[in-house]
């Protein structure tokens, strides 16, 4: 028999925890798998047995903070009144998602300029954002409460906004706080989405 | 005419874009260069400081060519097209560019070099804005708003995104400064 882990539906989301903690602190390059390994407290072929590289560690680490990031996304936003609040939430929950976040982007981009696997786990990653964005841009415009731009137009753009921003947050760039983002990214969603903005779109 | 330290920077810009500032070889940037290895060494002691060094040299060469004149809509329209990663020199610098954010988020004693580029394209855009005399706007604010634009919807186009070409990218940010501007977007683009 092949020496399996019997624990593996507890074991992978542990790795990728750990995954996510030791890249986000030491890089993809500077990352041993051995060091994954002793954070989830299993070892190296017990990593290896699920991801084959480090950069498949990377993106599979993203996709599960992901997942969990969505799932509280979709219960804050439930919670809700009106798109235009979950508009803000959106923009409030996610540069407070901390510089590790932004670092393992960072950590993508950097991996994706030359190669292309990582390069297309960057888009499914980007997809579902811009998506999770579009979607409330159309509830809001079922509503009535939004005009009827296009919403994944919208979406590609505050979605830029709110990552050129956050890079200069992890930059810990002085002239840009927390509170000056949101700011921004709700002007933007006044202009481009509210009643009474400038309808000067095109 | 130009010196080692400029000979080894130039090479520096180049082999970082191919390789990347962790994988680069400092004796290929060397031999590139036509120096020694310990030059290299010499001028500058980690690879942080090669990386920093090397941006810092591009950019200050980017300056002096491009910095054109003419009628303001078309200087801020030129400067958008200067920031974004078009192919050849400024992709290269792009890329320097994405690798410099994530090395500075590590290693703090590169924040400076990257706080200090983009105050210089702060002060840039927001200089280019109050002497184009667009009336009562907040021109720091304005600034802002395109830097993070360029860097959004830049290092996706730099990616190949298919959903944001540099045309894509470029119209953006550049409806957005247009807005803030108080121009009409038709007759801006135009």
């Amino acid at each position: 028999m092949s020496p399996r882990p019997t624990t593996g539906h507890v074991r992978r989301p542990a790795i990728l925890r750990a995954a996510a903690e030791v890249i986000a602190e030491r890089g993809v390059i500077g990352t041993r798998i051995a060091d994954i390994a002793e954070r989830a407290d299993t070892s190296a072929p017990g990593v290896l047995y699920w991801f084959a590289t480090k950069d498949e560690l990377l993106t599979e680490a993203l996709a599960f903070a992901d997942d969990s990031f969505y799932a509280e996304l979709s219960d804050e936003l439930a919670r809700l009144d009106g798109a235009r609040a979950r508009l803000a939430r959106i923009v409030e929950l996610w540069p407070a998602e901390g510089d590790a976040e932004t670092v393992l982007w960072m950590e993508l981009w950097v991996r994706a300029l030359r190669d292309p696997a990582v390069g297309a786990a960057r888009e499914r990653l980007d997809g579902r954002w811009r998506a999770a964005i579009a979607d409330v841009v159309r509830e809001g415009q079922a509503a009535g409460e939004f005009q009827p731009v296009d919403p994944d137009g919208f979406a590609l753009t505050l979605g830029a906004l709110m990552d050129g921003f956050a890079i200069q947050l992890a930059l810990h760039d002085p002239a840009v706080t927390p509170e000056r983002v949101r700011e921004h990214c709700m002007a933007l969603v006044e202009e481009r989405l509210g009643r009474e903005g400038v309808a000067d779109a095109i | 005419m130009s010196s080692s330290r400029e000979r080894i920077l130039d090479a520096a810009v180049v082999r970082i874009a191919s390789d990347g500032i962790d994988a680069v070889r400092i004796a290929r940037i060397a031999m590139d260069a036509r120096v020694s290895t310990a030059l290299v060494h010499y001028h500058f002691a980690t690879r942080e400081a090669l990386l920093a060094e090397a941006l810092e040299h591009s950019f200050a060469t980017a300056g002096e060519v491009r910095d054109g004149t003419g009628d303001p809509v078309t200087r801020l329209r030129a400067m958008v097209e200067q920031c974004l990663p078009l192919p050849g020199e400024q992709e290269r610098d792009w890329v320097l560019w994405v690798e410099l954010w994530l090395r500075a988020v590590r290693h703090p004693e590169l924040r400076p070099t990257a706080a200090k580029l983009y105050a210089n394209m702060h002060d840039w855009f927001r200089e280019a804005i109050e002497e184009g005399e667009f009336g009562p706007v907040d021109a720091a604010a304005i600034a802002d708003r395109a830097l993070a634009l360029i860097d959004g919807f830049g290092v996706r186009a730099l990616l190949g995104d298919p959903a944001i070409p540099l045309e894509r990218a470029r119209d953006e940010v550049w409806h957005a400064l247009a807005g803030d501007l108080g121009l009409r977007a038709g007759t801006a683009t135009s």
